[in-house]
C-alpha cells in the first residue's frame, strides 16, 4: 500500500476560531501544502484575500495551499481531490485538514474517513483538534451537546481568544471532565504550533503517546453530568473472541451513547509480550495495530471508554460475563 | 457467573438501555426483571447438560433458551420493549 494521505480534522463550536486558526496555519510555510475542506459551504467562508477563485469545488488559495468547499458527500470530495492530485491536476499537497461544520457532531466525519476501503486505501486520520471559545466554550458545553461531543472526541483541545477570557480554570475543569487526556493549550488569533495542534492522535504508530494517554484518562476518570471516562485495567490478556464479543456488545447496547474506546492490552492468542492497541469511535472499530513491545514497564492492559450514560462499572461488568463464557467453553 | 454478579449487570444494562421503572431481584438461582408494566422475567442459568445453552430467559407461557450472555441481553432488551429494531452492529474501518 503506498503511503496514505494524513487527515487532520478541525472541530469546535460555531464561533470558536476553526477558520482563524486555519488560516494561520495556512500562512506557515512549512503547512503551506495542506488541502482544506470544508464541511458546511458558507457557514464560515475563508476570507476573500486568502482565497483565490477556482472552480466550484477546488480553491486555490493565495499562499500557494488548497482549499476545497465540500458541496457534496465528504468521501467523494476527497477522493476526487486525490484522483486529481494523483494526475497533477491541483498541486501535490501533502495533508487534508478538514473542518467542521460547528452545530456538527463530528462522529459521522470521522467515520466517513473510518469505513470506507476507499478511503483508508488513500487516506488515514491523523488526530482531531478540537478548538473551544475560553470566552463563551463553558455556555456552549452547558447549552449544546454537539460541544461536548466535540470536546470528547479530540486528540487535542485548543482554548481560544484566551485574551478575552483571563481566567480559563472553570472551563478547563469542565473539559477535563469531558477528555481527561487530551492536551489543552490555550491560543490567541490561532497562534499555536501546528505540529502541535495537529499532533497524531494516540495510535499505534505512536506507542508512547498512546500509553501516556491512557495513563491520564485513568489518572483522572470521572463521571461529570453524565459523561463517563471509564477506565479498565487489567493484568491478564483477554481472549480475542472475548474482545470481539464484547466490543460488539458495546456497540450493540450502548449505540451512540459510547463514543471512544482506546486501548492498549495483550491478546492471549498472541501472548503477553505484543500488545495491541484498540481504537473505536462508537460502533467503528479499527482493526487491531500490533506494537512489537509494551512502550514502557508497565505491562498493564488499559482500555479507555469515553461515553454519555454509561454506567460506571457496566462495561468491565459485561466483557467479566462474556470473558467467563468463552474462556469456560474453550476448556 | 453468580447470581449477584448477574443481577449487577442487568441492573446497568437496563439502565444503559434506559428502560424506566424495572426491577431487578435475586431469585433462586438466577433473577427475576419486573417490567413497569408488572411483566415478569426470570433468568436463569442452564444446566451443564444442556450445553452449548447457557441461560433461559422465562415469562408466563415462554422459556427461551440462550447460548451466550450477548443473546440473552438482546433478548432481555427485546422482552423490555427496548429493542429498537435492528441493533447497531460493530463495523470495521479497513486496514
Amino acid at each position: 500500500m503506498t503511503e496514505r494521505m494524513p487527515v487532520s480534522v478541525v472541530t469546535g463550536f460555531l464561533g470558536a476560531g476553526k477558520t482563524t486558526l486555519l488560516k494561520r496555519v495556512l500562512r506557515d510555510p512549512a503547512w503551506a501544502d495542506s488541502a482544506v475542506v470544508i464541511n458546511e459551504y458558507g457557514e464560515v467562508p475563508l476570507d476573500h484575500d486568502l482565497v483565490a477563485a477556482g472552480d466550484e469545488t477546488f480553491l486555490s488559495v493565495a499562499t500557494g495551499c488548497l482549499c476545497c468547499v465540500v458541496r457534496s458527500d465528504l468521501t467523494q470530495t476527497l477522493l476526487d481531490l486525490h484522483r486529481r492530485r494523483a494526475a497533477g491536476e491541483v498541486p501535490p499537497y501533502a495533508r487534508v485538514l478538514i473542518e467542521t461544520s460547528g452545530l456538527a457532531d463530528p462522529a459521522p466525519v470521522l467515520h466517513a474517513l473510518m469505513l470506507e476501503a476507499a478511503m483508508t486505501d488513500t487516506h488515514r486520520l491523523q488526530s482531531v483538534a478540537t478548538l473551544v471559545d475560553a470566552q463563551h466554550g463553558l455556555d456552549a458545553l452547558d447549552r449544546h451537546p454537539e460541544a461536548q461531543r466535540q470536546a470528547m472526541l479530540a486528540d487535542r483541545l485548543l482554548l481560544t481568544k484566551s485574551d478575552l477570557a483571563p481566567d480559563t480554570s472553570g472551563l478547563e475543569v469542565r473539559l477535563r471532565g469531558l477528555n481527561p487526556a487530551a492536551p489543552i493549550r490555550a491560543a490567541v488569533q490561532g497562534a499555536v504550533p501546528p505540529d502541535w495542534i495537529f499532533a497524531p492522535g494516540q495510535h499505534a504508530t505512536e506507542p508512547a503517546a498512546l500509553a501516556a494517554w491512557l495513563e491520564d484518562a485513568g489518572t483522572a476518570a470521572r463521571h461529570t453530568e453524565g459523561v463517563a471516562t471509564i477506565v479498565i485495567e487489567r493484568e491478564a490478556p483477554i481472549p480475542a473472541m472475548a474482545l470481539t464479543l464484547w466490543m460488539q456488545a458495546l456497540a450493540e447496547h450502548a449505540g451512540p451513547k459510547l463514543l471512544r474506546v482506546k486501548g492498549l492490552v495483550a491478546i492471549t492468542e498472541a501472548g503477553a509480550d505484543r500488545p495491541a492497541a484498540i481504537h473505536a469511535i462508537q460502533h467503528v472499530v479499527h482493526p487491531l495495530e500490533w506494537l512489537d513491545a509494551w512502550p514502557s514497564a508497565d505491562r498493564r492492559g488499559r482500555v479507555v471508554l469515553i461515553g454519555q450514560g454509561l454506567p460506571r462499572h457496566w462495561p468491565a461488568r459485561l466483557l467479566a460475563a462474556i470473558e467467563d463464557e468463552v474462556v469456560s467453553a474453550s476448556r | 457467573m453468580t447470581p449477584p454478579e448477574l443481577r449487577n449487570l442487568l441492573v446497568d444494562s437496563i439502565a444503559v438501555w434506559d428502560v424506566a421503572g424495572a426491577k431487578v431481584a435475586l431469585a433462586n438461582d438466577g433473577v427475576a426483571v419486573t417490567a413497569a408494566d408488572g411483566l415478569v422475567l426470570r433468568i436463569l442459568p442452564a444446566a451443564a447438560a444442556d450445553a452449548p445453552l447457557r441461560w433461559w430467559m422465562e415469562r408466563p407461557g415462554q422459556r427461551r433458551p440462550y447460548t451466550g450472555m450477548t443473546g440473552l441481553l438482546r433478548g432481555l432488551r427485546n422482552a423490555l420493549g427496548a429493542g429498537d429494531g435492528l441493533p447497531s452492529r460493530l463495523r470495521g474501518a479497513p486496514g
